[in-house]
């Protein structure tokens, strides 16, 4: 058995990260991840690491882009503000093609927004975020645990499809404090970054140069052309959408109802679910845990039994959209949203609770009786 | 003296003018007249009995026309 | 020429590091942007560090120099090398040389919060700043270090102080940091001046393997096409106007911070 640790998802993210063998840390302080920065400060030099708070996050995500040419595992962590600055970064990680693992802890927004967890940010992460076309790997967790073990699987991941994976947390997951359990997960093999790691030419295994480049279809790139990098990058999402697919379903064999949420929405209608089904109403619940690749296959299936979904979440309707497009054609009756305006209290920190959730629910499948 | 030799690729010289100007004896020179496929005006190794070998035309072009040899005695 | 052939030995013009093919696609006429690129090529060479040097290119003339160099690069984005270069160096534990090749606005203008901030850092790599007084890549717009009364095409009128504010003096400005160990200012427009900024090169080099500090070379380099002139006049240019308002000099020179 694992040591056992109370500590804050905020921390996980730490701790997740050395188990899977990083050795950058670039980052800038943001509310509410400062505690991962001070984390990392503390904990990766001690463990050989490097950690560089830059000037800003515009600074420190080249820094990662640079760091992960040299095929470092490289993390970032920042929340909604810090994101955005980043964008350009991200659309060149994906031309470069360099892995890396991006925390971004999600606060009120737009502009400085709240201090306190949304899921606003579903959007700019799981649509690329910045210019072209591109996708990160998304990853949502809704506990301090699977905060260390999906940050350990976004290493994984990134290095195997040499692609910038997001662990999309928040300010409520990222500061309440639950038990972990350290145990190093292991995922497989991966293959190797011999030719295309930047580290001087004398130390390449082929003796020759290597260009990391944010432009491709020049002299020396492995894409001929532009349009070859393009189809490149839709052949390894491709790839991607068929083989890394991750979701939890709950209750899902007898459900007329399904919710899906995600995060800790996700958590608060498992809450809601106990409830409702005490009462007799077949409510279950799909928790997409990688927001991309979305998991289309199995809301389809479900789709094509003819059932209800609510789409549970806490921004006014994003994942909804996905939702509706993978449905389109696979036959349903209504796709229901419950958002950020049906959070109880008008405060930062209010929630949406599972009481909520029980109404909207019964209201849905007793067609508007009490 | 020190002998050398300049060899011109006529392909990729620009016109510039920077050899000619920078030769210190006079060895490269651009006659105005002869001008490459691309219609910029050529210098030619006029004086090779002048060239020293020194470098300084081929430090000094863009284009990367110009190789210059010492001649061992 | 045959019976000369064994007793020649090659002096100068391509120089060993370099992919020759990509030249002859890009060479505006009287560009200095080359010339430079050829005396980093002797400099890495003579100085034996092909096999453990990197170079950071960003958006602009000298950032066709990945293409050129035979030896490791990356290409990056505007303003953003310094940052590339940052994470490199340090993920590499500072084991190989790394320096940049930026224009005048990637390395002042937008990239100019990173450039303080790494100079700050006393960051062990080489920025060098090629520094034209233009935007020679996109044909021709306004730079950080254009000239009062230049005229460019965002600024047709000559750069007017009222609006577009005065030139920027890099070399002054980063030899101001504590974290600087080197910062010269230097050009290529005659054959004293190449040797010389070849020397600034190496000693900044130098100062990067003995881990004193940063290093800044900005060097002033002719753009006869953007500043629609031909080669000879654009040397007058540089020599009169260029440097009267960027003078030559060392600014910062410490073996020890």
């Amino acid at each position: 058995m694992g040591e056992k640790l109370l500590v804050e998802g905020n921390d996980a993210v730490g701790y997740g990260a050395v188990e899977a063998g990083c050795d950058c840390y670039f980052g800038y302080p943001i509310t509410p991840q400062n505690e991962i920065i001070e984390w990392f400060s503390r904990e990766l030099p001690k463990r050989g690491g490097v950690v560089l708070q830059a000037q800003s996050e515009t600074g420190a995500i080249n820094m990662v882009q640079g760091a992960a040419a040299t095929g470092a595992r490289v993390i970032i962590t920042t929340s909604g503000p810090g994101w955005s600055l980043m964008q350009e970064g991200m659309s060149n990680i994906a031309t470069a093609q360099v892995p890396c693992v991006v925390v971004s802890v999600q606060r009120g927004g737009p502009g400085t927004g709240g201090m306190r967890q949304v899921q606003m940010d579903y959007n700019t992460t799981v649509k690329g975020g910045g210019h072209g076309d591109y996708k990160n790997i998304v990853l949502a967790p809704s506990s301090v645990q699977e905060t260390y073990e999906l940050v350990q699987l976004a290493f994984h991941l990134a290095d195997k499809y040499r692609i910038a994976v997001v662990v999309l947390s928040d300010a409520l997951i990222g500061q309440m404090m639950e038990s972990l359990e350290l145990k190093k997960l292991d995922f497989g093999p991966l293959p190797s970054k011999d030719d295309w790691v930047v580290t001087g030419k004398a130390y390449h295994k082929d003796g020759v140069k290597h260009m990391s480049l944010i432009v491709q279809g020049v002299p020396d790139s492995p894409y001929p052309t532009w349009l070859s990098f393009v189809k490149h990058l839709n052949d390894k999402f491709e790839e991607i959408e068929k083989n890394e697919v991750r979701y939890e379903a709950v209750a899902l064999e007898d459900a007329d109802l399904v919710i899906i949420a995600f995060g800790y929405v996700a958590r608060i209608s498992k809450g809601a679910i106990k409830t409702l089904r005490a009462q007799g109403l077949k409510v279950g619940l799909i928790r997409p845990i990688t927001l991309w690749p979305f998991p289309k296959e199995v809301i389809r299936k479900v789709g094509e039994r003819g059932v209800d979904f609510l789409v549970a979440e806490d921004n006014i309707g994003q994942m909804i959209d996905d939702v509706r497009a993978t449905l389109y054609g696979h036959g349903q009756k209504e796709i229901h949203l419950l958002s950020i305006l049906d959070r109880s209290g008008t405060a930062d920190g209010a929630l949406i609770v599972p009481r909520r959730i029980v109404e909207e629910c019964q209201r849905i499948l007793e067609g508007g009786k009490q | 003296m020190a002998k050398g030799e300049v060899i011109i690729n006529e392909q990729l010289c620009r016109g510039c003018g920077y050899c000619a100007h920078f030769c210190s004896r006079g060895a490269i020179e651009i006659p105005g007249d002869k001008v490459s496929s691309q219609g910029y005006s050529l210098p030619i190794f006029a004086h090779p009995e002048k060239c020293n070998g020194c470098g300084v035309c081929g430090w000094l072009c863009p284009s990367f026309s110009l190789e210059v040899y010492r001649i061992k005695e | 020429m045959s019976q000369t052939e064994e007793k020649r030995v090659w002096v100068s013009g391509t120089p060993r590091l370099w992919r020759y093919y990509a030249i002859a696609a890009r060479q505006c006429a009287g560009c200095h942007s080359p010339i430079v690129e050829r005396i980093i090529c002797e400099v890495v060479s003579e100085m034996g560090i092909e096999g453990n040097v990197i170079c950071v290119t960003g958006i602009g003339c000298s950032a066709l120099a990945n293409f050129l160099f035979d030896f490791d690069s990356l290409k990056v984005a505007h303003g953003r090398p310094v940052d590339v270069a940052t994470g490199v160096k340090r993920a590499l534990h500072g084991r190989p040389v790394v320096f940049t090749l930026q224009g005048d606005g990637d390395c002042v203008g937008i990239g100019g919060g990173a450039l303080i901030a790494a100079a700050s850092r006393a960051e062990r790599i080489t920025v060098i700043m090629a520094n034209n007084a233009i935007y020679g890549q996109t044909a021709g717009q306004m730079a950080p270090t254009t000239l009062l009364n230049q005229v460019t095409t965002t600024s047709p009128l000559g750069r007017d102080p009222e609006i577009q504010g005065y030139p920027i003096h890099a070399a002054e400005l980063i030899a101001s940091i504590k974290g600087t160990s080197y910062s010269v200012r230097t050009a290529v427009n005659n054959p004293t001046n190449y040797q010389h900024t070849k020397k600034c090169l190496q000693v900044a080099f130098q100062k990067q393997m003995d881990n004193v500090g940063f290093g800044f070379v900005e060097i002033l380099e002719a753009c006869p096409t953007l500043w629609r002139m031909s080669p000879m006049e654009s040397l007058q240019w540089l020599e009169n106007e260029m440097m009267a308002e960027f003078p030559l000099g060392e600014f910062k020179n410490v073996d020890k911070i």
